[in-house]
């Protein structure tokens, strides 16, 4: 639909503001269609580029991203002595590091976790702003809210490792920096310090509909590129009247794999494999150190990893 | 450019769509096999139930049975402690180093992971041109034995190509339910650490990325699909202009779609092929970073 016609669908009652332009969006469409980026827009089929809607909830969401984005890089460019070059070179290892656990709960200095604590808390609200405003926008266009739900599941995660578990442990040095490298770090940190997130059952759910989205993305992706010949890629239709496109792509699973989704269940194991990643890794970190202490440990205990015995040659060093 | 629709296509949509006896009956067919179209004859050309055999079907049963014998027998049935115990921790790991690239005899350590490996790897090979086979009777595009065949690739990045490279079996992948992840776990840290790994950061950023498009993609459906709405397809353009500021469409997202989750594991390919082969430690990979002359003195 790379037409140069512009027109909004009707809209229901919305309890969002219209703030901004013509009807809440900022700006007008852009259609782009020359050069590199015209190139790949034009191979995905679609040219034109927004208006986004602002809204009260958007402007919200927006404002409070905007003020963590800010004191999240003034305070890594205040380590460097606010050098650009120094800012670039060092960028990735910058970090805004959490109060240290002496501090607990209690309200530390600001250059001691307390801008850590006022960046997350404006990261927080700019997250709950944006799943209200993917909610008023499915229900003012008459959809249902599905997006909204489903950016719940990965919130779960965000208020597991930013809130939840920091409060039950009693610290806020639990929770992770902001920074690049920090978030590896952190990653892998809280993995080995509970014996290795490998064995922990809830992470390999975790892992498993990480792994099994990527699949079934990439499942879904092909079948409907290889059948869009035959309009297949037309799912609203297809979906209340199957044609050849959608009839050829349940025929190649069903010979494939002796079993086959249809043109609306897909979306449904989709949908569930997705959100399923970001709970099940929420409720594994959320054990993590409040009820289980080693994964390691555990897997042994439930008789899915063998005990380990060292080799008789194995001379421990002097601790 | 974006999908272009062959002419006839949608009149055949069926309200209610029709069932699986009407469908099979139009397209289930002989020839346009790639063994029928070699030879001419493809005696193997048939039907099992709802699976499709010809020749690659058979393959692929003779690789999954040979190879599961071999890794059920050594890991599971003779394994140290019980059965369902064994199915979790049952370990087969791959030949010692001092093998090198030859072939182990039967008997030796080593033997049933080469030849688990060896099946396992006939079996997926095959499976990619079943596939392939069955696409060309459908006559749709190859984009899913294409797909399959990326992440093929990182079998044989995993058990050949890097075992290959570094010039022996023993760097192979350990096979088992948790020894897996012990291996996993361990060529992590082996490298120092994969989280600095910067085509490992790309892959999984391809991962993420596909989990991310599979739940924005399933719930525009279903929300779509849910609606009374009868201008669902342009509100929903709208929903995702509004909310991101661009709507990739129909076509769009499904194209998208297959090539994120194939460049992710395109790269993940490459952080294992490098690990121990290019690279022996990622973290001291970066230090060409500080090393630019232009900011040598900050």
């Amino acid at each position: 639909m790379s037409t140069k016609e512009f027109r909004l669908p009707p809209e229901r009652p919305t309890t969002d503001l219209n703030i901004g332009g013509v009807n809440g969006r900022w700006g007008g469409p852009l259609f782009i269609e020359k050069g590199f980026i015209g190139k790949v827009l034009t191979f995905f089929g679609e040219n034109q580029i927004g208006p986004l809607y602002l809204g009260l909830w958007g402007t919200i969401a927006f404002a409070s991203g905007g003020i963590f984005l800010f004191i999240w890089l003034l305070t890594m460019a205040s380590q460097v002595g606010y050098n650009p070059v120094a800012f670039v070179k060092y960028f990735v290892v910058l970090q805004l590091d959490p109060p240290p656990s002496s501090y607990g709960l209690s309200w530390p200095p600001l250059e001691e976790g307390g801008w850590w604590l006022i960046a997350t808390f404006f990261l927080t609200i700019s997250m709950l702003a944006w799943t209200v405003r993917l909610w008023t926008r499915a229900t003012a266009l008459g959809l249902k809210p599905y997006l909204a739900f489903g950016y719940i599941g990965a919130l779960a995660l965000y208020f597991v490792i930013y809130f939840i578990r920091p409060v039950i442990m009693g610290s806020w040095a639990e929770a992770c920096p902001h920074g690049i490298k920090a978030l590896l770090d952190w990653t892998n940190n809280v993995s080995v310090r509970y014996g290795n997130f490998y064995y922990n059952p809830f992470h390999m759910l975790s892992i498993f509909f990480l792994l099994g989205s990527t699949l079934l993305l990439s499942m879904h992706g092909a079948t409907i590129w290889a059948t869009e010949k035959y309009g297949a890629h037309e799912e609203i239709e297809e979906i209340e009247a199957p044609g050849t496109g959608t009839e050829r792509a349940q025929l190649l699973w069903r010979w494939v794999m002796g079993f086959n989704a249809n043109a609306y269940s897909i979306h449904l194991w989709a949908y569930w494999f997705a959100w399923l990643c970001g709970v099940t890794g929420a409720i594994g970190l959320l054990l993590s150190g409040t009820l289980v202490h080693d994964w390691f440990q555990w897997a042994i205990e439930a008789k899915i990893n063998y005990p380990q015995v060292l080799p008789p040659d194995v001379i421990l060093p002097p601790q | 450019m974006g999908a272009v629709v062959v002419s006839g296509s949608r009149q055949t949509r069926v309200q209610g769509g029709r069932t699986m006896e009407e469908i099979e009956a139009d397209f289930r067919k002989p020839g346009k096999t790639l063994l029928g179209r070699l030879t001419g004859i493809d005696v193997l050309d048939f039907w099992v139930g709802p699976f499709y055999v010809g020749l690659w079907g058979l393959i692929t049963v003779i690789g999954i049975l040979i190879g599961t014998a071999f890794y059920v027998n050594a890991t599971i049935l003779n394994g140290p402690y019980s059965y369902p115990q064994n199915f979790f921790a049952g370990r087969l790991e791959p030949p010692p180093a001092e093998v090198g690239l030859a072939f182990v005899p039967a008997g030796a350590p080593g033997f049933d992971w080469q030849m688990t490996m060896i099946f396992a790897t006939i079996a997926f090979f095959a499976w990619m041109m079943r596939q392939a086979d069955i696409c060309s009777k459908l006559e749709i595009g190859y984009h899913v034995p294409a797909s399959f065949g990326v992440v093929f690739s990182a079998w044989v990045t995993l058990q050949w190509l890097r075992p290959i490279a570094m010039g022996q079996w023993h760097e192979g992948f350990t096979l088992g339910v948790m020894p897996h992840l012990d291996w996993i776990s361990n060529f992590g840290y082996r490298y120092n650490n994969f989280f600095y790994n910067p085509f490992h950061a790309i892959g999984i950023t391809g991962l993420f990325t596909s989990t991310l498009l599979l739940a924005m993609h399933g719930s525009a459906i279903l929300s779509a699909a849910q609606s009374r709405n009868p201008d669902v397809v342009e509100n929903l353009a709208t929903f995702w202009r509004d909310s991101v500021g661009y709507s990739i469409g129909e076509d769009g997202i499904h194209r998208l779609a297959t090539l994120i989750a194939a460049g992710g594991i395109l790269s993940a390919n490459l952080c294992i092929l490098f690990s121990g082969w290019l690279v022996q430690d990622w973290v001291s990979f970066w230090n060409f970073w500080n090393a630019f002359p232009f900011w040598n003195n900050v």
